[in-house]
């Protein structure tokens, strides 16, 4: 079993350019299983509320996934990832283990960085050489747009949404 | 002046008082009809230097509680991202800040004005560019709609109008009262429909810069499986809606509108932060 699952995450690792994939996740809500990446991609299965999947893959907004009841897309936003603890090592993928995240979920507290708790937060005075040194870094919209042309991004209209009723 | 009237007046109003129509009430429902107008025209409901001058006090506060991290191609890095990403909002004239501050916690946070922060903790999660624009712009969200001036206004703020000077340099002792002590400010829940709105607005904003709509999901979905009692997520899940409640949340107001959109996600561009 473990080899099986430690098989398919490598597999899945290879596979997949994002390295969002290989982990568990559990169903949010109940979805269709899709075959492709579409909404109107052939129907595969229906995942209920708590079913455990597999995630494979990322594509935009869909997850490929395997489960009890099937392979294929679903929405992302209908996945929660992970289930057990177990999950967390696997879940920050080569990320996790390159900064230092344990198997646990929790960062090994050996930096000697302190928290942000409410108390220090409160007790804070202000730092108006930090302030100044933030300043310094401000982009400028021109240096924005060369950067966001670097990166082939193009800016195009898209109207915010709605509250959901 | 009649605008920052019109701000107190409406507060009164918000206060909860009973009106009933004599010719004061109606000429104050008429200004304060403006005043909505203008929120929906994107016009701050106050100074916009005195907003700046309120974030840069908390700013200051925060980086005395967190420093920013000494890397400097990681900060230029952060404020292209977000500079980028809050030029598709309707306040691109915002003297922009961002920057990733000293904290193992898992958070972020933003100050009116446009100053932006992510900790360490948060920014050694993101997998890709377009999962920290997603998190930037949900904090870009926050100031455009003025969340933290509107929890400033129910509580001392009252009657900033009238007190507040504003000044760029150094510490101001004036808008320090305002505030409260150090930058409590930013450990204050907002409505939890502020936090949803700010989800919203993070998606559409990303999608407007080109990145790929669910760079903020896929960061609330790491998110969303910490242990409760991680003390790195602590702050986090007080003063926020539960990750898995943002998705759902989320899930319904997309919905499938973002299905023919495609974005980029920019892995390889991603900025890796010095361990």
């Amino acid at each position: 079993m473990k080899m099986t699952r430690y098989g398919l995450t490598l597999a899945a690792l290879l596979l997949s350019g994002a390295l969002h994939a290989a982990e568990s996740g559990t169903a949010l809500k109940g979805d269709d299983i899709r075959a492709e990446p579409f909404r109107d991609a052939k129907k595969v299965a229906t995942l209920a509320t708590g079913d455990k999947v597999n995630i494979l893959k990322k594509d935009g907004g869909w997850l490929q996934i395997s489960s009890a009841k099937g392979k294929g897309w679903v929405r992302m936003l209908s996945i929660r990832k992970g289930d057990a603890r177990k999950s967390s090592g696997g879940a920050s993928g080569l990320l996790g283990l390159t900064s230092g995240r344990a198997g646990t979920g929790k960062v090994v507290a050996s930096t000697g960085i302190r928290g942000l708790n409410e108390e220090e937060l409160k007790a804070a005075q202000f730092n108006e050489e930090g302030v100044k040194r933030a300043e310094s870094f401000a982009s400028s919209r021109l240096e924005a747009s060369k950067f966001a042309a670097q990166g082939k991004l193009a800016a195009r209209p898209f109207d915010y949404l709605a509250a959901p009723k | 002046m009649r605008h920052r009237t019109s701000w107190i007046l409406a507060l009164v109003l918000c206060s909860g008082t009973a009106w009933g129509a004599n010719p004061f009430e109606q000429e104050l429902l008429k200004t304060i009809k403006q005043g909505a107008q203008e929120k929906v025209t994107g016009r701050p409901s106050i100074p916009v230097e005195d907003e700046i001058a309120i974030g840069r006090q908390i700013a200051g506060n925060l980086l005395g509680a967190a420093a920013l991290v000494k890397d400097a191609k990681l900060q230029k890095y952060v404020n292209n991202v977000g500079r980028w990403v809050a030029e598709q909002s309707e306040r691109p004239d915002l003297p922009w800040h961002f920057g990733v501050i000293e904290s193992n916690d898992v958070n972020a946070f933003a100050a009116p004005g446009g100053y932006i922060f992510v900790t360490r903790g948060l920014y050694r999660l993101l997998q890709s560019e377009a999962e920290l624009a997603g998190v930037l712009a949900h904090e870009v969200g926050h100031v455009i709609r003025q969340h933290h001036l509107k929890i400033l206004q129910q509580s001392k703020l009252l009657d900033l109008g009238s007190q507040l000077v504003a000044k760029n340099v150094g510490g101001n002792d004036k808008v320090q009262g305002l505030i409260g002590s150090g930058a409590e400010i930013v450990s204050r829940s907002l409505d939890k429909e502020a936090e949803f709105e700010a989800d919203r607005i993070a998606v559409v904003l990303a999608t407007r810069a080109g990145y790929d709509a669910f760079g903020l999901p896929g960061i609330l979905q790491q998110i969303g499986h910490f242990a409760k009692d991680d003390g790195n997520v602590a702050l986090l899940f007080k003063t926020h809606p539960h990750p898995d409640d943002r998705l759902s949340k989320l899930g319904i107001a997309m919905d499938d509108r973002f299905d023919t959109v495609k974005g980029k996600t920019l892995e390889k561009r991603l900025y890796r932060i010095k361990p």
